[in-house]
Protein backbone atom coordinates (compact mmCIF):
# COMPACT_ATOMS: atom_id res chain seq x y z
CA UNK A 1 0.00 0.00 0.00
CA UNK A 2 2.93 2.73 1.47
CA UNK A 3 4.43 1.55 -2.61
CA UNK A 4 1.66 2.37 -4.25
CA UNK A 5 0.67 5.76 -2.61
CA UNK A 6 4.45 6.71 -2.89
CA UNK A 7 4.07 5.98 -6.82
CA UNK A 8 0.94 7.96 -6.67
CA UNK A 9 2.80 10.86 -5.35
CA UNK A 10 5.81 10.62 -7.77
CA UNK A 11 3.88 10.04 -10.99
CA UNK A 12 1.36 12.93 -9.87
CA UNK A 13 4.57 15.38 -8.61
CA UNK A 14 5.95 15.21 -12.05
CA UNK A 15 2.80 16.08 -13.69
CA UNK A 16 2.76 19.33 -12.22
CA UNK A 17 2.87 22.39 -14.72
CA UNK A 18 5.57 23.88 -14.97
CA UNK A 19 6.01 27.42 -13.88
CA UNK A 20 8.85 28.79 -16.07
CA UNK A 21 12.27 29.92 -15.44
CA UNK A 22 12.89 33.43 -13.58
CA UNK A 23 13.19 35.96 -15.14
CA UNK A 24 16.07 38.84 -14.47
CA UNK A 25 14.15 42.21 -15.01
CA UNK A 26 14.48 45.41 -13.03
CA UNK A 27 10.89 47.04 -12.47
CA UNK A 28 9.95 50.60 -11.79
CA UNK A 29 7.24 52.62 -11.26
CA UNK A 30 5.74 56.63 -12.61
CA UNK A 31 5.30 57.34 -10.05
CA UNK A 32 7.96 55.76 -7.56
CA UNK A 33 5.89 54.95 -5.07
CA UNK A 34 2.08 54.34 -6.44
CA UNK A 35 -0.76 55.21 -5.05
CA UNK A 36 -4.52 54.43 -5.34
CA UNK A 37 -5.10 55.16 -9.04
CA UNK A 38 -2.92 54.64 -12.78
CA UNK A 39 0.82 54.30 -12.36
CA UNK A 40 3.16 53.34 -15.03
CA UNK A 41 5.08 50.26 -14.90
CA UNK A 42 8.78 50.50 -16.69
CA UNK A 43 10.51 46.56 -17.07
CA UNK A 44 13.71 46.75 -18.40
CA UNK A 45 15.02 42.75 -19.32
CA UNK A 46 18.29 41.91 -21.09
CA UNK A 47 18.02 42.78 -24.81
CA UNK A 48 19.66 39.28 -25.65
CA UNK A 49 16.73 37.36 -24.35
CA UNK A 50 14.16 38.46 -26.90
CA UNK A 51 11.07 38.39 -25.43
CA UNK A 52 8.23 38.79 -27.31
CA UNK A 53 5.58 39.23 -25.09
CA UNK A 54 5.14 40.02 -21.09
CA UNK A 55 2.07 40.08 -19.14
CA UNK A 56 1.86 41.51 -15.61
CA UNK A 57 -0.74 40.43 -13.50
CA UNK A 58 -1.81 42.37 -10.18
CA UNK A 59 -3.19 40.77 -7.56
CA UNK A 60 -4.28 42.05 -3.65
CA UNK A 61 -2.93 39.64 -1.15
CA UNK A 62 -6.68 39.37 0.07
CA UNK A 63 -8.17 36.30 -1.36
CA UNK A 64 -10.84 36.99 -3.64
CA UNK A 65 -9.57 40.11 -5.65
CA UNK A 66 -10.07 40.59 -9.17
CA UNK A 67 -6.73 40.60 -10.49
CA UNK A 68 -5.66 43.22 -13.00
CA UNK A 69 -4.12 42.21 -15.88
CA UNK A 70 -2.49 44.51 -18.64
CA UNK A 71 0.10 43.91 -21.62
CA UNK A 72 3.35 45.46 -21.29
CA UNK A 73 4.05 46.67 -24.90
CA UNK A 74 7.93 47.29 -26.00
CA UNK A 75 9.37 50.77 -25.57
CA UNK A 76 13.11 50.05 -26.36
CA UNK A 77 15.81 47.70 -27.17
CA UNK A 78 15.39 45.32 -23.31
CA UNK A 79 13.07 47.77 -22.27
CA UNK A 80 9.14 47.21 -22.20
CA UNK A 81 6.38 49.65 -20.41
CA UNK A 82 2.52 49.29 -19.22
CA UNK A 83 1.15 52.72 -19.65
CA UNK A 84 -1.40 52.68 -17.27
CA UNK A 85 -1.70 50.25 -14.60
CA UNK A 86 -4.49 50.12 -12.13
CA UNK A 87 -3.87 50.05 -8.46
CA UNK A 88 -7.32 49.99 -7.96
CA UNK A 89 -7.36 49.48 -4.08
CA UNK A 90 -5.13 50.24 -1.28
CA UNK A 91 -2.55 47.60 0.22
CA UNK A 92 -0.20 45.00 -0.44
CA UNK A 93 0.09 44.24 -3.93
CA UNK A 94 1.57 41.12 -5.63
CA UNK A 95 2.78 41.64 -9.61
CA UNK A 96 3.46 38.74 -11.31
CA UNK A 97 4.92 39.06 -14.47
CA UNK A 98 4.69 36.17 -17.60
CA UNK A 99 7.34 36.89 -20.30
CA UNK A 100 7.84 34.63 -23.44
CA UNK A 101 10.64 34.51 -25.58
CA UNK A 102 10.97 33.91 -29.91
CA UNK A 103 10.85 29.92 -28.70
CA UNK A 104 7.90 30.01 -26.17
CA UNK A 105 9.82 29.26 -23.30
CA UNK A 106 8.13 30.80 -20.19
CA UNK A 107 9.97 33.45 -17.52
CA UNK A 108 8.13 34.58 -14.33
CA UNK A 109 9.14 37.07 -11.80
CA UNK A 110 7.11 37.99 -8.47
CA UNK A 111 7.35 41.98 -7.50
CA UNK A 112 5.45 43.32 -3.88
CA UNK A 113 4.54 46.78 -3.37
CA UNK A 114 2.55 48.70 -0.86
CA UNK A 115 -0.04 50.61 -2.19
CA UNK A 116 -0.91 53.85 0.44
CA UNK B 1 -47.23 27.09 19.11
CA UNK B 2 -46.84 24.71 16.59
CA UNK B 3 -43.83 24.93 14.15
CA UNK B 4 -42.56 22.86 11.54
CA UNK B 5 -40.40 20.21 12.44
CA UNK B 6 -37.71 19.40 9.73
CA UNK B 7 -37.48 16.07 10.68
CA UNK B 8 -41.05 15.28 9.53
CA UNK B 9 -39.98 15.78 6.21
CA UNK B 10 -39.59 12.71 3.92
CA UNK B 11 -35.54 12.80 2.69
CA UNK B 12 -34.40 15.15 5.42
CA UNK B 13 -35.82 12.96 8.36
CA UNK B 14 -34.44 9.76 7.35
CA UNK B 15 -31.16 10.93 6.06
CA UNK B 16 -30.83 12.23 9.59
CA UNK B 17 -31.68 8.95 11.36
CA UNK B 18 -29.37 7.29 9.84
CA UNK B 19 -26.07 6.48 11.15
CA UNK B 20 -23.78 7.09 8.44
CA UNK B 21 -25.28 10.72 7.75
CA UNK B 22 -23.28 13.11 9.33
CA UNK B 23 -20.03 10.83 7.97
CA UNK B 24 -21.44 11.59 4.83
CA UNK B 25 -21.64 15.25 5.47
CA UNK B 26 -18.05 15.53 6.71
CA UNK B 27 -16.63 13.68 3.41
CA UNK B 28 -16.87 16.95 1.07
CA UNK B 29 -15.06 19.02 4.21
CA UNK B 30 -12.46 16.75 4.48
CA UNK B 31 -11.66 16.58 0.84
CA UNK B 32 -11.55 20.36 1.52
CA UNK B 33 -9.18 20.12 4.09
CA UNK B 34 -6.76 17.86 2.29
CA UNK B 35 -6.66 20.06 -0.99
CA UNK B 36 -6.24 22.61 1.51
CA UNK B 37 -3.76 21.21 2.96
CA UNK B 38 -1.80 19.87 -0.28
CA UNK B 39 -2.08 23.50 -1.95
CA UNK B 40 -1.23 25.10 1.27
CA UNK B 41 2.00 24.05 1.71
CA UNK B 42 2.85 23.25 -2.32
CA UNK B 43 1.29 25.69 -4.04
CA UNK B 44 1.81 28.87 -5.02
CA UNK B 45 2.48 31.04 -1.93
CA UNK B 46 -0.37 33.99 -3.35
CA UNK B 47 -3.27 33.82 -1.05
CA UNK B 48 -5.79 34.89 -4.45
CA UNK B 49 -4.48 32.27 -6.07
CA UNK B 50 -3.87 29.05 -3.30
CA UNK B 51 -6.89 26.81 -2.80
CA UNK B 52 -5.93 27.07 1.02
CA UNK B 53 -6.15 30.80 1.39
CA UNK B 54 -9.64 31.19 -1.00
CA UNK B 55 -11.65 27.74 0.31
CA UNK B 56 -11.11 28.98 4.40
CA UNK B 57 -10.96 33.00 3.92
CA UNK B 58 -13.43 33.15 1.87
CA UNK B 59 -15.88 30.75 1.19
CA UNK B 60 -15.48 28.23 4.80
CA UNK B 61 -16.53 32.14 6.27
CA UNK B 62 -19.02 32.60 3.70
CA UNK B 63 -21.05 29.62 3.85
CA UNK B 64 -20.54 29.53 7.47
CA UNK B 65 -22.77 32.62 8.42
CA UNK B 66 -25.22 31.82 5.17
CA UNK B 67 -25.83 28.29 6.36
CA UNK B 68 -26.29 29.94 10.22
CA UNK B 69 -28.57 32.06 8.98
CA UNK B 70 -30.62 30.21 7.10
CA UNK B 71 -30.69 26.90 8.71
CA UNK B 72 -28.43 26.37 11.74
CA UNK B 73 -24.79 25.21 12.31
CA UNK B 74 -24.48 22.84 9.68
CA UNK B 75 -20.71 23.59 9.70
CA UNK B 76 -20.24 21.77 13.34
CA UNK B 77 -22.40 18.98 12.01
CA UNK B 78 -19.94 18.64 8.92
CA UNK B 79 -17.16 19.33 10.71
CA UNK B 80 -13.90 17.03 9.37
CA UNK B 81 -11.87 17.17 12.83
CA UNK B 82 -14.55 14.95 14.31
CA UNK B 83 -12.94 11.90 11.98
CA UNK B 84 -10.51 11.86 14.57
CA UNK B 85 -13.05 10.42 16.89
CA UNK B 86 -11.31 6.98 15.10
CA UNK B 87 -7.89 8.06 16.18
CA UNK B 88 -8.90 9.03 19.60
CA UNK B 89 -10.83 6.10 20.29
CA UNK B 90 -7.65 4.07 19.38
CA UNK B 91 -5.10 6.18 21.19
CA UNK B 92 -7.43 5.85 24.30
CA UNK B 93 -7.12 2.40 25.00
CA UNK B 94 -3.41 3.35 25.85
CA UNK B 95 -3.37 6.51 27.18
CA UNK B 96 -5.52 7.44 30.71
CA UNK B 97 -8.35 9.62 30.24
CA UNK B 98 -8.79 13.08 32.27
CA UNK B 99 -11.64 15.11 33.48
CA UNK B 100 -11.76 18.47 31.97
CA UNK B 101 -10.54 20.97 34.99
CA UNK B 102 -13.84 22.48 36.80
CA UNK B 103 -12.42 25.82 36.45
CA UNK B 104 -12.09 25.48 32.52
CA UNK B 105 -15.62 24.39 32.17
CA UNK B 106 -17.40 27.38 30.93
CA UNK B 107 -16.41 29.71 27.99
CA UNK B 108 -13.35 32.13 29.32
CA UNK B 109 -10.33 29.03 28.08
CA UNK B 110 -12.58 29.71 24.47
CA UNK B 111 -12.53 33.67 24.71
CA UNK B 112 -8.56 34.03 25.68
CA UNK B 113 -8.48 31.46 22.80
CA UNK B 114 -10.69 33.58 20.54
CA UNK B 115 -8.47 36.89 21.51
CA UNK B 116 -5.27 34.75 21.08
CA UNK B 117 -6.39 33.54 17.20
CA UNK B 118 -7.20 37.20 16.31
CA UNK B 119 -4.30 38.29 17.42
CA UNK B 120 -2.69 35.50 15.20
CA UNK B 121 -4.96 36.61 12.31
CA UNK B 122 -3.40 39.82 11.71
CA UNK B 123 -0.16 39.61 13.68
CA UNK B 124 0.84 36.53 11.38
CA UNK B 125 -1.33 37.73 8.38
CA UNK B 126 -2.96 34.29 8.19
CA UNK B 127 -5.05 35.37 5.40
CA UNK B 128 -2.72 36.37 3.20
CA UNK B 129 -0.63 32.80 3.61
CA UNK B 130 -1.27 29.52 2.14
CA UNK B 131 1.19 28.42 4.05
CA UNK B 132 -0.02 29.10 7.58
CA UNK B 133 -3.43 28.18 6.69
CA UNK B 134 -2.55 24.66 5.91
CA UNK B 135 -0.81 24.83 9.41
CA UNK B 136 -3.54 26.01 11.27
CA UNK B 137 -5.84 23.59 9.58
CA UNK B 138 -3.16 20.49 10.72
CA UNK B 139 -3.11 22.06 14.27
CA UNK B 140 -6.75 22.40 14.35
CA UNK B 141 -6.80 18.15 13.55
CA UNK B 142 -3.85 17.84 16.25
CA UNK B 143 -5.27 19.59 19.11
CA UNK B 144 -8.52 17.70 18.42
CA UNK B 145 -6.76 14.57 18.65
CA UNK B 146 -4.96 14.95 21.66
CA UNK B 147 -8.31 17.24 23.48
CA UNK B 148 -10.44 14.26 22.83
CA UNK B 149 -7.87 11.20 23.17
CA UNK B 150 -6.92 12.95 26.77
CA UNK B 151 -10.22 13.93 27.79
CA UNK B 152 -13.71 12.86 27.53
CA UNK B 153 -15.42 13.14 23.91
CA UNK B 154 -16.72 16.41 23.21
CA UNK B 155 -14.14 18.49 25.01
CA UNK B 156 -12.65 19.84 22.49
CA UNK B 157 -15.67 21.35 20.64
CA UNK B 158 -17.42 22.68 23.74
CA UNK B 159 -14.75 24.41 25.91
CA UNK B 160 -11.73 24.81 23.81
CA UNK B 161 -12.65 24.94 19.88
CA UNK B 162 -12.82 29.28 18.62
CA UNK B 163 -14.60 28.24 15.90
CA UNK B 164 -16.53 25.88 17.13
CA UNK B 165 -17.92 28.21 19.82
CA UNK B 166 -18.11 31.31 17.13
CA UNK B 167 -20.70 28.73 15.58
CA UNK B 168 -22.53 28.04 18.52
CA UNK B 169 -23.02 31.99 19.53
CA UNK B 170 -24.09 33.14 16.43
CA UNK B 171 -26.19 30.05 15.78
CA UNK B 172 -28.35 32.00 18.03
CA UNK B 173 -29.76 33.36 15.60
CA UNK B 174 -30.74 30.71 13.48
CA UNK B 175 -33.92 29.55 12.44
CA UNK B 176 -34.24 25.81 13.41
CA UNK B 177 -33.52 24.13 16.86
CA UNK B 178 -33.50 20.86 18.34
CA UNK B 179 -35.79 20.42 21.21
CA UNK B 180 -38.56 17.65 22.36
CA UNK B 181 -41.67 17.17 20.78
CA UNK B 182 -43.40 15.62 23.41
CA UNK B 183 -41.54 16.65 26.87
CA UNK B 184 -44.23 13.95 28.84
CA UNK B 185 -42.06 11.01 26.80
CA UNK B 186 -38.88 12.54 28.00
CA UNK B 187 -40.25 12.60 31.84
CA UNK B 188 -41.41 8.86 30.85
CA UNK B 189 -37.80 7.64 29.55
CA UNK B 190 -35.68 5.41 31.51
CA UNK B 191 -32.80 6.24 30.08
CA UNK B 192 -31.78 9.73 29.15
CA UNK B 193 -30.50 8.28 26.30
CA UNK B 194 -30.40 11.16 23.76
CA UNK B 195 -27.94 12.80 26.59
CA UNK B 196 -26.68 8.90 27.93
CA UNK B 197 -26.30 6.92 24.28
CA UNK B 198 -28.26 3.96 23.85
CA UNK B 199 -26.61 0.18 22.80
CA UNK B 200 -28.90 -2.57 21.86
CA UNK B 201 -27.71 -5.66 23.48
CA UNK B 202 -29.04 -9.13 23.12
CA UNK B 203 -30.26 -8.85 26.38
CA UNK B 204 -32.05 -5.35 26.21
CA UNK B 205 -31.77 -2.00 25.73
CA UNK B 206 -28.83 -0.16 27.76
CA UNK B 207 -27.48 3.47 28.07
CA UNK B 208 -23.83 3.69 26.64
CA UNK B 209 -22.90 5.49 30.18
CA UNK B 210 -23.70 2.20 32.24
CA UNK B 211 -22.65 0.06 29.63
CA UNK B 212 -19.44 1.11 27.38
CA UNK B 213 -18.50 -1.99 26.64
CA UNK B 214 -21.24 -3.33 25.67
CA UNK B 215 -21.88 -5.50 22.34
CA UNK B 216 -24.59 -4.34 20.10
CA UNK B 217 -26.30 -1.50 18.30
CA UNK B 218 -24.86 1.35 19.25
CA UNK B 219 -26.11 4.86 19.27
CA UNK B 220 -23.70 7.78 20.87
CA UNK B 221 -25.44 10.67 22.47
CA UNK B 222 -25.10 13.83 22.57
CA UNK B 223 -21.36 14.99 22.86
CA UNK B 224 -21.82 18.61 24.42
CA UNK B 225 -24.40 16.71 27.18
CA UNK B 226 -27.29 18.64 26.33
CA UNK B 227 -30.56 16.65 27.39
CA UNK B 228 -33.00 17.82 24.42
CA UNK B 229 -36.10 18.56 26.73
CA UNK B 230 -34.38 20.91 28.58
CA UNK B 231 -32.49 22.22 25.61
CA UNK B 232 -33.53 26.54 25.15
CA UNK B 233 -30.68 27.79 22.60
CA UNK B 234 -28.59 26.61 20.06
CA UNK B 235 -25.35 27.10 22.46
CA UNK B 236 -23.37 23.90 22.61
CA UNK B 237 -25.33 22.62 19.69
CA UNK B 238 -23.58 20.63 17.00
CA UNK B 239 -25.94 19.54 15.13
CA UNK B 240 -25.10 15.70 15.13
CA UNK B 241 -28.22 14.97 15.69
CA UNK B 242 -26.51 12.42 18.08
CA UNK B 243 -30.13 12.51 20.08
CA UNK B 244 -32.01 11.87 17.17
CA UNK B 245 -30.67 8.52 16.43
CA UNK B 246 -30.20 8.00 20.21
CA UNK B 247 -33.76 8.76 21.58
CA UNK B 248 -35.65 5.30 20.94
CA UNK B 249 -38.88 6.96 20.70
CA UNK B 250 -38.50 8.92 18.02
CA UNK B 251 -39.19 11.83 20.35
CA UNK B 252 -36.37 14.30 18.88
CA UNK B 253 -37.60 17.18 16.42
CA UNK B 254 -35.74 19.79 14.64
CA UNK B 255 -38.17 22.35 14.79
CA UNK B 256 -38.59 25.78 12.78
CA UNK B 257 -38.40 28.87 15.25
CA UNK B 258 -38.29 32.88 14.46
CA UNK B 259 -34.80 33.86 13.63
CA UNK B 260 -32.55 36.23 15.97
CA UNK B 261 -35.19 35.93 18.87
CA UNK B 262 -33.78 33.25 21.10
CA UNK B 263 -31.82 35.75 23.01
CA UNK B 264 -34.93 37.49 24.16
CA UNK B 265 -36.08 34.27 26.13
CA UNK B 266 -32.89 32.22 26.69
CA UNK B 267 -31.14 32.36 30.13
CA UNK B 268 -27.35 32.22 29.02
CA UNK B 269 -24.33 31.94 32.04
CA UNK B 270 -22.34 34.96 32.08
CA UNK B 271 -19.53 33.60 30.55
CA UNK B 272 -21.43 32.81 27.35
CA UNK B 273 -22.90 36.30 27.32
CA UNK B 274 -19.42 37.51 27.60
CA UNK B 275 -18.44 35.50 24.94
CA UNK B 276 -21.82 37.04 22.61
CA UNK B 277 -19.91 40.60 23.79
CA UNK B 278 -16.56 39.64 22.69
CA UNK B 279 -17.49 38.17 19.22
CA UNK B 280 -19.47 41.75 18.49
CA UNK B 281 -16.03 44.23 18.97
CA UNK B 282 -14.28 41.10 17.82
CA UNK B 283 -15.76 41.47 14.45
CA UNK B 284 -15.91 45.14 14.55
CA UNK B 285 -12.28 44.86 14.93
CA UNK B 286 -11.63 42.47 11.95
CA UNK B 287 -13.19 44.94 10.03
CA UNK B 288 -12.02 47.84 11.12
CA UNK B 289 -8.55 46.61 10.35
CA UNK B 290 -8.70 46.48 6.78
CA UNK B 291 -9.67 50.40 6.46
CA UNK B 292 -7.21 53.19 6.34
CA UNK B 293 -8.56 54.70 9.98
CA UNK B 294 -7.17 51.72 11.46
CA UNK B 295 -3.74 52.43 10.37
CA UNK B 296 -3.83 55.97 11.05
CA UNK B 297 -4.93 54.74 14.64
CA UNK B 298 -1.77 52.55 14.71
CA UNK B 299 0.89 55.33 13.53
CA UNK B 300 -0.45 57.65 16.18
CA UNK B 301 -0.27 54.78 19.05
CA UNK B 302 3.29 53.91 17.59
CA UNK B 303 4.13 57.60 17.99
CA UNK B 304 2.38 58.12 21.59
CA UNK B 305 3.93 55.18 22.49
CA UNK B 306 7.54 55.59 20.89
CA UNK B 307 7.48 51.99 19.74
CA UNK B 308 7.59 50.59 16.07
CA UNK B 309 6.96 47.21 17.85
CA UNK B 310 3.87 45.65 15.69
CA UNK B 311 2.86 42.61 18.14
CA UNK B 312 2.71 45.32 21.16
CA UNK B 313 0.80 48.21 19.07
CA UNK B 314 -1.93 45.41 17.91
CA UNK B 315 -2.23 43.83 21.30
CA UNK B 316 -2.57 47.46 22.88
CA UNK B 317 -5.57 48.18 20.03
CA UNK B 318 -6.92 44.91 20.44
CA UNK B 319 -7.16 44.86 24.67
CA UNK B 320 -7.86 48.64 24.77
CA UNK B 321 -10.98 47.86 21.77
CA UNK B 322 -12.22 44.74 23.71
CA UNK B 323 -11.71 45.99 27.26
CA UNK B 324 -13.20 49.31 26.34
CA UNK B 325 -16.59 47.15 25.03
CA UNK B 326 -16.76 44.94 27.80
CA UNK B 327 -16.49 48.29 30.12
CA UNK B 328 -19.25 49.76 28.02
CA UNK B 329 -21.21 47.12 28.23
CA UNK B 330 -20.82 46.55 32.04
CA UNK B 331 -21.33 50.57 32.23
CA UNK B 332 -24.88 50.74 30.31
CA UNK B 333 -26.21 47.95 31.59
CA UNK B 334 -25.70 48.92 35.07
CA UNK B 335 -27.88 52.02 34.30
CA UNK B 336 -30.48 49.83 32.37
CA UNK B 337 -30.78 48.23 35.65
CA UNK B 338 -30.81 51.07 38.18
CA UNK B 339 -33.07 53.02 35.72
CA UNK B 340 -35.81 49.83 36.00
CA UNK B 341 -35.07 49.81 39.59
CA UNK B 342 -32.95 46.97 39.94
CA UNK B 343 -29.74 47.02 41.97
CA UNK B 344 -28.68 43.35 40.78
CA UNK B 345 -24.34 42.75 40.72
CA UNK B 346 -23.04 44.19 37.55
CA UNK B 347 -23.04 40.89 36.13
CA UNK B 348 -26.91 39.86 36.63
CA UNK B 349 -27.14 43.34 34.91
CA UNK B 350 -24.52 42.24 31.82
CA UNK B 351 -26.27 38.85 31.39
CA UNK B 352 -30.26 40.22 31.83
CA UNK B 353 -29.07 43.05 29.02
CA UNK B 354 -26.25 41.72 27.11
CA UNK B 355 -27.88 39.35 24.96
CA UNK B 356 -29.09 41.79 22.67
CA UNK B 357 -25.47 41.30 21.91
CA UNK B 358 -26.14 37.96 19.90
CA UNK B 359 -28.13 39.20 16.80
CA UNK B 360 -25.63 41.86 16.89
CA UNK B 361 -22.66 39.85 16.66
CA UNK B 362 -23.94 37.66 13.83
CA UNK B 363 -24.71 40.86 11.53
CA UNK B 364 -21.63 42.09 12.41
CA UNK B 365 -19.49 39.05 10.94
CA UNK B 366 -22.39 38.49 8.27
CA UNK B 367 -21.57 41.76 6.58
CA UNK B 368 -18.05 41.37 6.41
CA UNK B 369 -17.84 37.76 5.51
CA UNK B 370 -20.62 38.66 2.67
CA UNK B 371 -18.78 41.80 1.66
CA UNK B 372 -15.27 38.99 0.92
CA UNK B 373 -17.51 36.24 -0.14
CA UNK B 374 -19.89 38.15 -2.71
CA UNK B 375 -16.76 39.60 -3.56
CA UNK B 376 -14.60 36.52 -5.01
CA UNK B 377 -17.19 33.55 -4.48
CA UNK B 378 -16.27 32.74 -7.91
CA UNK B 379 -12.21 32.50 -7.42
CA UNK B 380 -12.91 28.99 -5.86
CA UNK B 381 -13.25 27.61 -9.59
CA UNK B 382 -9.45 28.71 -10.97
CA UNK B 383 -8.10 28.12 -7.50
CA UNK B 384 -9.81 24.63 -7.55
CA UNK B 385 -8.68 24.13 -11.20
CA UNK B 386 -4.87 24.98 -10.15
CA UNK B 387 -4.90 22.97 -7.07
CA UNK B 388 -6.07 19.90 -9.27
CA UNK B 389 -3.59 20.74 -12.04
CA UNK B 390 -0.82 20.72 -9.75
CA UNK B 391 -1.99 17.35 -8.78
CA UNK B 392 -1.57 16.59 -12.72
CA UNK B 393 -5.15 16.62 -13.15
CA UNK B 394 -6.79 17.49 -16.37
CA UNK B 395 -9.23 19.94 -15.83
CA UNK B 396 -8.33 22.81 -17.93
CA UNK B 397 -6.72 26.71 -17.37
CA UNK B 398 -8.05 28.73 -14.79
CA UNK B 399 -9.54 31.61 -15.64
CA UNK B 400 -8.45 34.09 -13.10
CA UNK B 401 -10.78 36.84 -13.96
CA UNK B 402 -13.46 34.84 -12.45
CA UNK B 403 -14.69 36.59 -9.00
CA UNK B 404 -18.09 38.59 -8.17
CA UNK B 405 -21.36 37.53 -7.83
CA UNK B 406 -23.16 40.75 -7.68
CA UNK B 407 -22.14 44.35 -8.33
CA UNK B 408 -19.67 46.31 -6.11
CA UNK B 409 -22.05 48.78 -5.52
CA UNK B 410 -24.58 46.80 -4.35
CA UNK B 411 -22.19 45.20 -1.78
CA UNK B 412 -22.95 47.97 0.78
CA UNK B 413 -26.60 48.49 0.31
CA UNK B 414 -26.31 44.56 0.91
CA UNK B 415 -24.24 44.94 4.66
CA UNK B 416 -26.04 48.22 5.61
CA UNK B 417 -29.30 45.84 5.43
CA UNK B 418 -27.54 42.93 7.13
CA UNK B 419 -26.84 45.02 9.92
CA UNK B 420 -29.66 46.81 10.03
CA UNK B 421 -31.66 43.45 10.55
CA UNK B 422 -28.93 42.61 13.55
CA UNK B 423 -29.98 45.70 14.82
CA UNK B 424 -33.95 45.01 14.66
CA UNK B 425 -33.34 41.43 16.48
CA UNK B 426 -31.58 43.02 19.17
CA UNK B 427 -34.10 45.70 19.46
CA UNK B 428 -36.72 42.63 19.70
CA UNK B 429 -34.30 41.02 23.06
CA UNK B 430 -34.32 44.76 24.48
CA UNK B 431 -37.93 44.93 24.10
CA UNK B 432 -38.82 41.84 25.25
CA UNK B 433 -35.89 42.40 28.53
CA UNK B 434 -37.51 45.64 28.77
CA UNK B 435 -41.07 44.59 29.45
CA UNK B 436 -40.06 41.83 31.78
CA UNK B 437 -38.89 44.73 33.87
CA UNK B 438 -41.75 46.78 32.69
CA UNK B 439 -39.60 49.47 32.28
CA UNK B 440 -38.71 50.61 28.76
CA UNK B 441 -36.31 53.71 29.40
CA UNK B 442 -34.44 50.81 30.33
CA UNK B 443 -34.63 49.29 27.14
CA UNK B 444 -34.15 52.33 25.41
CA UNK B 445 -30.97 53.36 26.92
CA UNK B 446 -29.75 50.22 25.84
CA UNK B 447 -30.57 50.11 22.48
CA UNK B 448 -29.06 53.63 22.53
CA UNK B 449 -25.79 51.64 22.91
CA UNK B 450 -26.46 49.51 20.22
CA UNK B 451 -27.90 52.38 17.77
CA UNK B 452 -24.68 54.07 18.39
CA UNK B 453 -22.44 50.47 17.79
CA UNK B 454 -24.52 49.91 14.73
CA UNK B 455 -23.86 53.17 13.25
CA UNK B 456 -19.86 53.30 14.09
CA UNK B 457 -20.14 49.75 12.31
CA UNK B 458 -21.51 51.07 9.11
CA UNK B 459 -18.89 54.00 8.98
CA UNK B 460 -15.88 50.95 9.54
CA UNK B 461 -18.20 49.21 6.42
CA UNK B 462 -18.41 52.36 4.46
CA UNK B 463 -14.69 53.13 4.41
CA UNK B 464 -12.49 52.16 1.29
CA UNK B 465 -10.38 48.94 1.84
CA UNK B 466 -7.16 48.93 2.53
CA UNK B 467 -5.97 45.71 2.50
CA UNK B 468 -2.39 45.66 4.24
CA UNK B 469 -0.29 42.81 6.07
CA UNK B 470 1.79 45.73 7.81
CA UNK B 471 0.85 47.85 10.66
CA UNK B 472 2.88 50.27 9.56
CA UNK B 473 4.48 51.86 6.68
CA UNK B 474 7.97 51.27 6.47
CA UNK B 475 9.92 54.87 7.58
Amino acid sequence: MRRVVLLALVLLSACRPKTGEPLEAEVRFVPEHPTVGKAEICIEVDPRLELTRIKVVGDMTHPGMIPVEAEAHPAGPGLWRVDAFDFNMRGDWVLTLTAYDKQGKKYTKEVRLTVP
Amino acid sequence: MRTPDLLRLPLIGRFFRWRYSRFVLQIPLLLVAFLALYDGFVGRQLAPKNFATVSVWLHYRGFLVLAIAVLGNLFCAACPMMLVRGPTRFAKRFLPEFKWPRALRNKYFVIALTLFYLFAYEYWDLWASPWLTAWLILGYFGVAFVVDTLFPEGTFCKYVCPLGNFNFTLSTVSPTQITARDPEVCLRCEGKYCVNGRVETSSGRKTLREAPEAEGLRFPGCETKLYVPQIQSNMDCTLCMNCVRACPYDNVAWKLRAPGTEAAWARYKIDVVWLGVLLFFAGFMNAFAMVPPYYQLAEGLSKLLGTRNEALLLSTIYVLWTGLGFLLTLGVAMLADRVSGVRASPLKAVRFWGTGFFPLAFAMWAGHYAFHFLTGWASIIPVTQQALLNLGLPVGEPDWTLAALVPENWLYPLQVAILYLGLLAASYVLFRRARERNHFLAGGLVFTYFFLLVALALWVLAQPMEMRGTLLLPQ
